[in-house]
């Protein structure tokens, strides 16, 4: 019984639907003639603006003053100190490996004149150890010069025991203080 | 020994007013020494030199009439000075105000003599401070406790400041009268000290006081050395980046440099006519040799030709002979030249690290710093026997001697080691090892040499 009104209802929906739709259609208009054209592709791409992409390029240290080239030298392990036994100047297979990595820096930036600090700890005498600081600045700087770079590229200095990276009384600290530094002093005629 | 001595005081106090303490001395009078104040009847019998000191009372100095406030310090300072020169000198055992206090003395003079001899004195020294227009007066008496006769009397006259200068003058005068060898209360001393945060050479009195720089350079200043003339000293400076070798004159101040080419100039020494000079100087491949030249620079002559280190040269008294350091069998050890580099002979053979040789002023013994063990030791070896015994054992690392111009005193300095660093400070001691002093406190202070005496 039910179901008979439902039918009921949804066939005169569907009446009424067919009425309804059925009217715009009394009059057809002609069809306007369309025109085509067709697009060419655009020859260039339109740039559409978005915010600026900002690439971080490091400036180079080795272009800046001399502090900053110091700096950079040894925290890129481009330039190290080289170390020595107690008493000696002889260089050491590391030591010798040290300096080749420093003459490939002194090759690269041929601009930069280089210091080469002779340094001692101070179990030494301080008037022998100044002997003795400019044997080890000269012992790299002789390396340096087998491995090709001009000895005009460097001077030599020794502190003796006058300027110790440390100064605490143990091994530890001393063998840090018997080396040969390398100082970025300046530029070439600069 | 009147004349004498009085022409000795008053060239000493000459000379110094006018070279030694430059800006203090020009600007003050010289002393006159006065008259003596009575002759000496009774010489002081000549075997006591042999004994080690004559004992001498020296009760606390006499204040004559009223003292104003700058009179009254100047005593204070006059009469510590005087305490400190007669019982330094070696030749004294000097008893003291608290030494004699146990006395209940009389006034009365033969019987305060009595009191002082039941102390064993030999001596008693009576001093009496007064002022007179602004100026101090010291009159001071030395009598002979046996005879209880004045051997030695003197009168000083001077503005307060110049107190010190003072009892230096009369503790030399007093010296040279009973050990027959001139005291030292006069000379001076020069050092090295970081005190202002950069190493520069200092100055100070024999007695330690009056510390005072003689350079300014802000860098490094080490390696004073006088010229036995004592107008000058030689130094080492980085003031131009790598150490050179440069003269102060004491009495302007002036700075000259001396040698300047080269990487490294160190170590000078003069000859003993103070027209030469040896010092270290780096050829080639930054091997050092012994070089001398003239005092202006000129006239550089290498004297070695080693492969090892060759540093630390000292010039002998005689002007002969070359004192230095070389490695040139391994480790540092100290050598003995003729002055033209020829007839090379070693000196230490014990201790695996010798430096720093200074001559004794009769060209006998050498003092140097030796390392047998873990530190320096100050050691002395006799140039002839080659014999050589240690004066230091230990007690930090003890480095940098030299002597007295009288032989009997070196100094030397001390390195003590903390967990945080190290702290060096100046000391002398007898030439035979005894009777130990330090002299600075200040920051770190090193190399010390004495001046020749003042005459």
């Amino acid at each position: 019984m039910r179901r008979k009104s439902l039918v009921t209802v949804w066939v005169g929906v569907l009446a009424m639907s067919v009425l309804f739709l059925g009217c715009p259609k009394k009059k057809p208009a002609p069809a306007p003639e369309m025109e085509v054209v067709e697009l060419q592709p655009p020859r260039e791409e339109i740039v559409v603006p978005t915010p600026p992409v900002v690439v971080e390029v490091a400036p180079d240290p080795f272009s800046e003053d001399i502090e900053t080239a110091n700096i950079a030298a040894y925290e890129q392990g481009l330039l190290g100190d080289v170390y020595f036994d107690f008493d000696r100047y002889e260089l050491k297979p590391e030591a010798r490996e040290r300096l080749a990595k420093n003459a490939d820096f002194m090759r690269a930036h041929p601009e930069f004149e280089i210091l080469m600090e002779g340094h001692c700890d101070e179990r030494g005498t301080a008037e022998y150890n100044l002997a003795l600081g400019d044997r080890r600045a000269n012992a790299a700087k002789n390396y340096l010069v087998s491995l090709g770079i001009p000895a005009g590229a460097s001077q030599t200095v020794s502190f003796g025991e006058e300027r110790p990276q440390c100064t605490e009384a143990t091994e530890a600290c001393w063998w840090r203080n018997r080396r040969a530094h390398f100082v970025i002093r300046g530029r070439q005629g600069g | 020994m009147t004349r004498a001595s009085k022409t000795t005081v008053l060239f000493a106090l000459t000379f110094l007013a006018f070279w030694l303490v430059p800006g203090i001395g020009r600007s003050q009078q010289s002393i006159p020494a006065d008259e003596q104040l009575s002759d000496p009847e009774v010489n002081v019998v000549l075997e006591g030199r042999q004994r080690s000191r004559f004992r001498m009372a020296m009760p606390a100095l006499g204040r004559d009439g009223a003292l104003g406030p700058q009179v009254r310090s100047a005593a204070e300072v006059l009469e510590e000075t005087l305490r400190a020169d007669l019982d330094q000198s070696g030749v004294f055992d000097v008893q003291g105000p608290t030494q004699l206090s146990a006395l209940t003395l009389t006034g009365v003079e033969a019987r305060d003599f009595e009191l002082y001899r039941s102390l064993r004195n030999e001596l008693l020294l009576r001093a009496t401070v007064k002022q007179e227009q602004g100026r101090l007066i010291l009159e001071g008496r030395v009598f002979d406790l046996g005879s209880g006769k004045v051997v030695l009397g003197k009168r000083y006259r001077g503005d307060p400041s110049i107190a010190r200068r003072i009892a230096h003058t009369f503790a030399d005068e007093i010296i040279v009268y009973f050990s027959g060898r001139q005291g030292l209360a006069l000379t001076s001393i020069a050092f090295v000290s970081d005190r202002s945060g950069f190493k520069e050479i200092f100055l100070m009195g024999s007695d330690g006081a009056d510390q005072r720089p003689i350079t300014a350079h802000k860098s490094i200043s080490m390696s004073p050395e006088w010229n036995p003339n004592g107008r000058e000293i030689a130094y080492i400076s980085y003031y131009s980046g790598t150490p050179n070798i440069y003269l102060v004159d004491l009495s302007s101040g002036r700075k000259t440099p001396v040698i300047t080419t080269g990487s490294l100039n160190i170590s000078p020494s003069f000859s003993p006519d103070g027209k030469r000079m040896a010092f270290a100087r780096s050829i080639g491949d930054g091997n050092s040799e012994i070089f001398i030249c003239n005092r202006d620079g000129s006239g550089l002559q290498q004297l070695t030709h080693s492969s090892g280190i060759d540093a630390n040269p000292a010039w002998s008294p005689s002007g002969r002979e070359i004192a230095f350091t070389s490695s040139r069998t391994g480790s540092p050890q100290i050598y003995i030249m003729d002055a033209e580099g020829t007839n090379l002979r070693r000196v230490a053979f014990e201790g695996n690290y010798n430096d720093g040789a200074a001559w004794s002023p009769d060209g006998t013994r050498l003092v140097y710093a030796s390392r047998r063990t873990g530190d320096f030791d100050i050691a002395v070896a006799d140039v002839v026997t080659l014999e050589s015994k240690l004066l230091t054992h230990g007690g930090g690392s003890n480095e940098t001697p030299s002597f007295s111009p009288d032989g009997r005193r070196i100094l030397y300095s001390t390195k003590r080691r903390g967990a945080s660093g190290s702290n060096t400070q100046i000391f002398v001691m007898d030439a035979t090892g005894g009777n130990r002093k330090q002299l600075t406190t200040e920051g770190n202070n090193t190399s010390p040499v004495w001046s020749g005496f003042k005459e």
